[in-house]
């Protein structure tokens, strides 16, 4: 080949590593430089990330925050769920999205690798109050002492039971909403019907793996230290926490037929489990509620929070948070919709939208948890009586539980650290190891991606 | 009149006209070459480095040498999803090819009707993987998917397809079948191509359908055979969504299970959920030479089994 | 006789059949057969074998459509006729989400794809298949070697670039790399063309055609059905592609439609309110168009295949 007819791809590989090159990461980049101030004129465009639209809680919180920006600002919301690859391609093209709608427990290896900036600067100079977040939401975005998101919603389990079931094999809800492990366990063979292939009623559901840190903390064991840096998984009491909760499926035949009879449920249907008389009891998250009342009002459901062995209530906080992506271009204008959006004021907004829509549909409203507690407390004023002792119990369980909560701290490794449990709990579901035996592993596991993951944070 | 040439004029018109047929290929598949420079070429070198880093995408790559591959070694995953892949792979490249070549034999038959039938086995392709998983957890759901139903009714057992490691590979393997269409539409032009007078002999020698089928049949598609055998074994190294979508998915159950822990999907675990992008790297070049072992053994038994049709070139 | 092991050689040899497909070669005639009864049961036994199969392949669609006129509370009770016939959720789509651009996004781009990487695969094919040239075995063999190559490798350095052409964002990168050739049609194309005579070629250059000419006018036209096949196989391909627009559109105006139904399902399904009825309406209306789009080319495809004189 000529010497000239290889110029050119020589020149398009050099093109090629040129453009890469131009684009690094932008972890590490800070706000030193922004100016956060609550009166000031705010322009530009803020893309955000994660995010949906879905309903009047949404809709009528984003107009608030709309105005809040004024009309040089427009927000362009990109639907979906927070997806990750998105994010880092766009991070890695150095254009990240300027405030993401992320999970809570995504916030600490985020901020721990630099994605996110820390919100201190943001939550000063916009005012944001701080107190008005329930505790275990903030300590979930709370890393290394600086908090890197402002939570949003919260969501707690509930004890639901079928009532005519109880009542049949003459149980009440103390046997099943685990204020006393041992009746737990006869209440599951109790109200189990069928076996093997042949399961018609599930009698009590754990829901492992996914309510293990409930389970163990009940049992008193944290699974990781509140500073974030030790994990803590084969606690003693972390272990029988396990045990127990899988042998709840192993009296009843095995997790493989529970499980395949649990999945065959038609959930959200008419027909649901609870409707139909195929579960005896499970702990749920009482958005679930909502959903039961719509699509089977009759059906006899008893309601309580999650109880520990020593009757108290008890749930495991979960939700959303705001977060801002370092070198986002409008670090300004993100907090302050970040702020708006979870600010009091616009819960109430949104609440009192619900209530009307409610009304309209001749439906009771039944409150919303927003993991600001100062909006928690008002809006649990506007709760209206579903008419029925039943679904009027479950709003009080919620309420209840949502004042009960507890979390995970954040930790830089929260990726592994979930996924070495859920495997630890998954292989004693299936009877491959013992609870001991998993839990040792995936303690040796996650202490070990904690500390190369703290290392590496403090470089 | 002729011209005396010399033969050294001839050599060099010969070098000449080399030249020119060289220059023109190399035009026509120059686009090819300007793509693979840029898009092959370049990202691969580029990865091949990631592999010596420690990446998170967020930050700058940070050079760390054999770290990677050293750990790719010491852990058990790596083997475990490996042999996971591996045994996918080997259920499901088989299988593939036999029942899309039963299904094409059976077209081949139809005549009239084939073209209907042909379609109607290509259109599952058309859903994306992302419902094939979702439409897997329905289906083969050990109560009361349909799967089970019917093997129920026949007396057959019916085993948990989802939840139990042993049948969760099975399963995904005969969900993957449903959108072989491709394979039976190759087969189906290779199946035509049989002269028949091969049949016609062979019925005249007392041949029945059976010995029609590996004596005749096989042997003359096996080129084709040997393209689908390459072909599925790369896609079934590179499996991904269907089995993501079921047991790894983001919100829908928790439940994730050891036996569907394919390569890919752990590849993917350690890229994006744990940011270890530069392991990943490392891990995709593992992937790239085992596929490549593969595909050279594999070459190298079909001299021995694949017939060739003429064209030596 | 070739002694050495040439991967390409071997590859080249394993999809000859491919080539063969269409050409005038000796028409495949089904000898006339006695209709005996033994051969119409037969006969039927194969069409219900066959139809079997098809009810198979078809009843998870056949699922989907009828799941999609149904009311929440029902869409998971099996029936196949609905109870409570509904029209509700394809209202609720179109409202909720913008579909008909989704459409618009992905006929653009599975077209652009299909067409570019027909066009630009078959010339570099042809370069492989008519020219002889020192090095051609060995470049092949390079083609060949990145059908291996796992997605993942190239998949951030790829993104990479394309930021850098500030293309990120839009639809470009989702088909832009077809204008290069992909390694599996060239692959395909090339054993054609390989199977075609090259008198017919000869003849041509001696009426004066260059090799475009040659290329355009005689080759191109003879495979027809191959081109066919290619342009198939890449629209059903770029249709149901997720991984791209996934990564490069940020955009809900700009998605495609697996793009789109993903986020519907994050909206409604699992991350959300579990809006079952929503999802199966959205699979639903992204794959019937390719269905239909199936059915209308079904002509030019059983044309193009079967012209080999099979009867029908």
């Amino acid at each position: 080949m000529k010497k000239s007819t290889l110029r050119w791809p020589i020149l398009a590989v050099a093109g090629a590593l040129l453009l890469t090159s131009c684009a690094t990461g932008t972890g590490g980049q800070n706000d030193d430089d922004v100016d956060y101030d609550p009166d000031a004129e705010l322009s530009g465009t803020i893309n955000v990330l994660g995010f949906g639209a879905g309903d009047e809680i949404a809709t009528t919180r984003i107009d608030v925050a709309e105005e809040a920006l004024g009309d040089d600002v427009s927000v362009k919301l990109v639907e979906g769920d927070l997806d990750i690859q998105q994010l880092l391609s766009s991070i890695a093209a150095g254009d990240p999205p300027e405030l993401i709608y992320a999970n809570r427990d995504q916030i600490g290896s985020l901020a721990a690798r630099g994605a996110i900036l820390p919100l201190e600067r943001c939550i000063d100079g916009e005012g944001i109050d701080t107190d008005q977040f329930v505790d275990s939401a903030l300590e979930q975005v709370t890393l290394d002492g600086k908090i890197y998101g402002i939570p949003e919603f919260n969501v707690v389990q509930l004890t639901m039971a079928n009532t005519s079931l109880l009542q049949a094999a003459g149980l009440g809800i103390d046997s099943v909403n685990g204020s006393d492990w041992a009746k737990v366990t006869a209440a599951a063979t109790a109200l189990l019907q069928g076996s093997g292939d042949e399961i018609s009623v599930i009698g009590v559901d754990s829901k492992m793996p996914e309510f293990f840190p409930l389970w163990a903390k009940a049992n008193g064991a944290d699974l990781v230290s509140d500073d974030g840096r030790t994990a803590n998984l084969n606690d003693p009491k972390a272990v029988e926490a396990l045990d127990f909760a899988v042998n709840v499926y192993n009296v009843q035949g095995g997790f493989a037929p529970v499980k395949a009879f649990r999945d065959s449920a038609d959930f959200f249907g008419a027909e649901n489990q609870y409707a139909s008389n195929e579960l005896g009891s499970m702990w749920m998250e009482q958005w679930y509620v909502n959903v039961l009342n719509d699509v089977s009002p009759d059906a006899t459901i008893s309601f309580d929070t999650f109880r520990t062995p020593e009757g108290e209530p008890l749930a495991f906080a979960s939700g959303s948070a705001w977060a801002i992506p370092a070198g986002s271009e409008a670090a300004a204008a993100s907090c302050r919709f970040a702020k708006a959006m979870t600010a009091t004021d616009t819960w109430m907004e949104a609440a009192n939208a619900r209530v009307d829509l409610r009304a309209e549909e001749g439906k009771a409203f039944t409150g919303l948890l927003t993991g600001n507690e100062d909006a928690d407390a008002a809006i649990q004023e506007l709760v209206t009586s579903t008419g029925s002792a039943q679904w009027d119990s479950a709003v009080e369980a919620t309420y209840l539980a949502n004042e009960n909560t507890f979390s995970l701290p954040a930790n830089p490794a929260d990726a592994e650290f979930k996924k070495a449990w859920q495997d630890a709990a998954n292989e004693v579901l299936t009877g491959d190891a013992t609870a001991q035996e998993a839990l040792d592993k995936a303690q040796d596991e996650a202490q070990d991606a904690l500390d190369e993951a703290w290392a590496k944070f403090e470089e | 009149m002729s011209t005396v040439v010399s033969a050294a004029q001839l050599s060099a018109r010969r070098r000449l006209s080399n030249r020119r047929e060289t220059v023109a290929a190399l035009l026509f598949i120059s686009p090819w070459i300007l793509g693979f420079l840029i898009f092959t070429v370049w990202p691969v070198i580029y990865s091949g480095y990631l592999s010596f880093t420690d990446y998170d995408v967020i930050n700058d790559p940070n050079f760390v040498g054999l770290e990677n591959y050293v750990t790719m070694f010491e852990d058990p995953r790596i083997a475990l999803s490996l042999t996971n892949t591996l045994i996918y792979t080997i259920l499901s490249v088989p299988a593939h090819i036999i029942v899309a070549l039963v299904l094409a034999m059976l077209l081949l038959r139809a005549a009239r009707a084939s073209g209907f039938f042909r379609t109607v086995f290509f259109l599952p392709k058309m859903t994306p993987a992302v419902a094939v998983g979702v439409l897997f957890l329905l289906l083969f759901n050990g109560q009361d998917g349909l799967i089970n139903k019917v093997l129920r009714a026949i007396g057959l057992p019916a085993p948990y397809w989802t939840t139990d490691p042993f049948w969760v590979k099975p399963g995904l393997v005969l969900i993957s079948l449903w959108a072989m269409g491709s394979s039976i539409v190759i087969l189906l032009a290779a199946l035509k191509n049989v002269p028949v007078e091969l049949y016609e002999s062979a019925r005249i020698d007392g041949a029945n359908l059976w010995q029609q089928t590996t004596r005749i049949t096989v042997p003359m598609i096996s080129s084709t055979i040997f393209f689908l055998v390459i072909i599925n074994t790369i896609a079934g190294f590179q499996m991904f969504t269907e089995a993501y979508t079921a047991f790894f998915g983001s919100g829908n159950t928790t439940y994730s299970n050891d036996a569907a822990l394919f390569f890919v999907i752990y590849l993917f675990q350690q890229g994006f959920e744990f940011l270890n992008m530069g392991y990943a790297s490392a891990m995709a070049w593992l992937l790239f030479l085992v596929i490549t072992i593969f595909t050279v053994v594999q070459f190298v038994v079909s001299r021995r089994l694949v017939y060739y049709e003429g064209d030596q070139r | 006789m070739t002694s050495t092991l040439d991967p390409t050689d071997a590859a080249a040899r394993a999809a000859a059949p491919l080539a063969a497909v269409e050409t005038a070669e000796a028409p495949r005639v089904i000898p006339p057969r006695r209709r005996t009864t033994r051969s119409r049961i037969a006969r039927v036994v194969l069409y219900v074998v066959l139809a079997g199969c098809a009810v198979v392949f078809t009843y998870p669609f056949v699922w989907l459509v009828s799941a999609s006129f149904k009311p929440r509370s029902d869409v998971f009770d099996n029936l196949l006729i609905p109870k409570n016939f509904t029209f509700e959720n394809y209202l609720t789509i179109w409202q909720e989400a913008p579909i008909g651009v989704w459409l618009v996004n992905s006929a653009i781009v599975t077209i652009l794809a299909a067409v570019t990487v027909t066009a630009s695969s078959a010339m570099v094919a042809w370069g492989f298949a008519y020219f002889r040239f020192r090095g051609r075995g060995a470049l092949f063999a390079l083609v060949i070697g990145t059908m291996m190559l796992p997605g993942a490798v190239t998949m951030i350095p790829t993104f990479l670039i394309w930021n850098g052409l500030g293309a990120t964002g839009t639809l470009t990168p989702l088909w832009a790399q077809n204008l290069f050739g992909s390694a599996f049609y060239i692959f395909l194309l090339r054993q054609f063309f390989l199977g075609l005579p090259r008198e017919l070629f000869e003849a041509a250059r001696i009426d004066g055609a260059n090799n475009w000419r040659i290329f355009t006018r005689v080759a191109l036209p003879l495979c027809r059905p191959a081109l066919a096949v290619t342009l198939l196989f890449e629209l059903q391909a770029s249709w149901t592609d997720l991984m791209r627009p996934l990564i490069y559109l940020r955009d809900s105006d700009t998605f495609t439609v697996p793009r789109g139904l993903k986020s519907l399902l994050d909206q409604f399904g699992f991350g959300g309110e579990y809006h079952w009825e929503i999802i199966v309406t959205a699979s639903v209306i992204t794959t019937v168009p390719m269905i239909i789009l199936f059915f209308i080319g079904q002509k030019q495809f059983v044309d193009g295949i079967a012209t080999t004189g099979t009867k029908g």
